[in-house]
């Protein structure tokens, strides 16, 4: 058996050499193992036959599991499918979930529907080139949406292309944002107000104010006490800060109260002040604002016109008290001087040489033109006076079809014809429509050259005006002429050729322009007049 | 009625115008009518004449005539207080103008004139005046006779 033993010794010698082999492979393994668990290394690199590879320990995690457990951020990580495998106590807090509930969620759980793409597209990136991030929204359990910053790595384990996902709790830093802003804003609003706006705190004190505020009292007025900067006086009672802040106690609002502020050398201005209170949460007034608006120039400007207005309406007045003047005691006398000089004529005849007779006919008629002037320009003041009764609304046909029949007589006599198109309804009074009418085809019968008249009325609409034209084939108006034959006494033709005082197209005039509209003449001497004028359409109107 | 009992009447002109009462008489005499006239040229005047009516003073007068456009009180106003007379209120009344607005017209009417006159500016229309008033009169004291 020994020489057995002998002849196998170099075999035996030879396994047991593999296995002191092994055992000091074995020591190693397990030292390596130990120093990768107690932190001393963090992986164990192995040259192998396809190069060398690295190998980590459960155990190599720990430090870093205790950060990304202590870390302020949420993070979970998510296999491919978007699964979460892993999540830390702050993710779960972020979205208000237990924290148990959240591994082997699905992610897209708690995205914001709206923000899927834009996740989607980080996950992407992050696949494509190991890292990416952005913001956007997270929705926690109760479908509150939280703004955060994502941040996605790739985690290629083992083949296997795990996400890890970062996120950011943005709320607060938007809430600074928002405060920045809000303050950037009110800051904003203080220097660009054209309002004096002075926050007061409740001794008086102004803590905030806007440019013009400075601008007003013609000083800084930071710090200053707000009743030293502003002394104010509404109805003759001083309106101090004292006044102010009892009405904001009391929830009575201070708005548009109208008030003085005499300043040395400048003068009084006039404002405008509002005060609205600043109260805490807890209801305590800490102050308020007050808004004072400069209306100096404006009350100035009122009361020029107020005063333009009274000029305006004395004389009007003045103007009616010479139209009672020309009705009544312009005439009388005239009316008396007609009467006694027809009274001498007629009882004095015989007595009186043959050619007095002439000129007492001459006085005689000069007092009844007078008279007639008179009437005349009575009629031209009170030609677009508005008579009383509803809204004007006046169909034009019928008051042309009247018109036209009162000139009967002279229509025949002179054998003139007068075609009328259909015409409009018209926003305007029957009385001013009908003189317009009168005067214009009244024109056309009279300045008639050696043709009978022929006289048509047309109507066209353009721009919510009607234009009415009353065109003859008369005797024409020299274009010399055309704007002088609207004005008053305006008469072309001298001795008694053509009667009349010249008042009819000044009438005419002065009511077309009462109404907003114009009128005009297009004509040449001897080819005929066409008059136009314009007048608003009546709204509605079923034609 | 006769012409002549007409002529013991009296009528209460009320005018400013020397010269219209010159024509109103003149008017009265083309129509034959000499009455007696009063005249009150404002009328403060002629409602004073009339408070002494009403008092039993004065006679009163058969009828009016008024201008509208006497001074103090103007015309409407002595129509008014003849209207409130309890014993002559009924007395009629022809308002006079030279002024002819249609706004007068109706205003006089409403206060109870019994006519309105235009004063025209012609010999002939004037008189006119003196027929209205005889119409008036004749109604009045024909049917009281």
């Amino acid at each position: 058996m020994t020489q057995a033993s002998d002849r196998q010794n170099p075999l035996l010698a030879a396994e047991q050499h593999k296995i002191g082999d092994l055992l000091s492979r074995l020591w190693e393994a397990e030292e390596t193992i130990r120093a990768i668990y107690s932190g001393e290394a963090d992986a164990v690199v192995v040259n192998s036959p396809s190069g060398p590879r690295v190998y980590t320990l459960e155990g190599a995690d720990h430090p870093f599991r205790v950060m990304v457990e202590q870390m302020h951020e949420g993070t979970v990580t998510l296999d491919s499918n978007r699964l979460i495998l892993y999540s830390n106590p702050q993710f779960a807090a972020l979205i208000s979930a237990a924290a148990e509930s959240v591994a082997g969620s699905d992610f897209d759980r708690f995205l914001a529907p709206a923000d899927a793409s834009l996740f989607a597209g980080l996950i992407e990136a992050a696949v494509a080139g190991g890292h990416s991030s952005g913001e956007l929204h997270l929705c926690d359990v109760n479908a509150a949406t939280i703004p955060v910053r994502l941040s996605v790595n790739l985690l290629d384990v083992a083949g296997m292309q795990n996400l890890c996902v970062i996120a950011s709790d943005l709320r607060e830093q938007r809430r600074n944002e928002a405060i920045l802003k809000e303050g950037r804003l009110s800051r904003l609003i203080l220097e660009q107000a054209a309002e004096a706006i002075v926050v007061i705190d409740p001794r008086g004190l102004i803590v905030r104010r806007s440019e013009s505020a400075n601008l007003l009292a013609r000083k800084p007025v930071l710090m200053e006490l707000f009743d030293a900067a502003f002394p104010l006086t509404a109805a003759g009672i001083r309106l101090d800060t004292d006044r102010i802040l009892a009405a904001m106690r009391a929830g009575e609002k201070i708005t548009g109260v109208e008030a003085q502020m005499a300043r040395s050398g400048v003068g009084t201005f006039a404002l405008l002040v509002s005060a609205s209170p600043l109260s805490s949460d807890g209801n305590e007034l800490l102050g308020c604002v007050i808004t004072l608006t400069d209306i100096t120039e404006r009350k100035r400007a009122e009361e020029a016109l107020a005063t333009q207005a009274d000029q305006l309406a004395r004389s009007n007045s003045d103007l009616q008290q010479f139209a009672y003047s020309a009705s009544h005691d312009l005439r009388e006398p005239l009316r008396q001087l007609a009467v006694f000089t027809e009274l001498l004529q007629t009882r004095y005849q015989d007595k009186l040489a043959a050619e007095a007779g002439l000129l007492i006919e001459h006085a005689v008629s000069s007092a009844h033109r007078m008279e007639g002037l008179i009437k005349d320009l009575l009629a031209y003041t009170q030609a677009a006076d508005a008579p009383q009764g509803p809204e004007a609304c006046t169909d034009a046909n019928e008051v042309c079809r009247k018109t036209v029949a009162t000139f009967e007589t002279k229509i025949a006599q002179s054998g003139a014809s007068v075609d009328c198109d259909p015409l409009p309804l018209l926003a305007v009074h029957e009385v001013h429509l009908t003189q317009l009418f009168q005067n214009l085809i009244g024109n056309a019968l009279k300045y008639c050259g050696q043709e009978p008249p022929r006289i048509h009325i047309s109507a066209q609409r353009n721009d919510g005006l009607w234009k009415i034209t009353v065109a003859d084939n008369g005797i024409g108006i020299d274009p010399a002429y055309k704007n002088q034959v609207f004005g008053i006494f305006q008469r072309l033709h001298g001795g008694g050729k053509y009667s009349g005082s010249g008042i009819g197209l000044a009438i005419c005039q002065k009511i077309v322009q009462r109404y907003g509209g114009r009128i005009w003449v297009e004509s040449e001497l001897g080819r005929g007049s066409r008059f136009m004028f314009t007048l608003p359409e009546k709204k509605n109107e079923t034609r | 009625m006769k012409r002549d009992s007409l002529e013991q009447l009296s009528l209460l002109v009320v005018e400013d115008s020397p010269a219209d009462v010159f024509l109103v008489r003149e008017a009265l005499k083309e129509e034959g009518l000499s009455c007696h006239l009063k005249i009150a040229d404002d009328g403060e005047k002629a409602i004073h004449i009339l408070d002494g009516v009403d008092a039993g003073d004065q006679d009163a007068p058969s009828l009016l005539l008024v201008d509208l456009n006497v001074p103090r009180q103007n015309g409407e106003h002595v129509l008014k207080r003849l209207r409130r007379s309890p014993r002559y209120g009924k007395t009629p009344v022809v308002m006079m103008s030279t002024s002819d607005t249609a706004v007068e017209r109706k205003r006089a009417f409403e206060l109870g004139a019994t006519e309105y006159f235009c004063k025209p500016s012609t010999v002939a229309e004037f008189m006119q005046l003196g027929k209205l008033v005889r119409n008036l009169l004749e109604a009045r004291h024909g049917t009281a006779a």
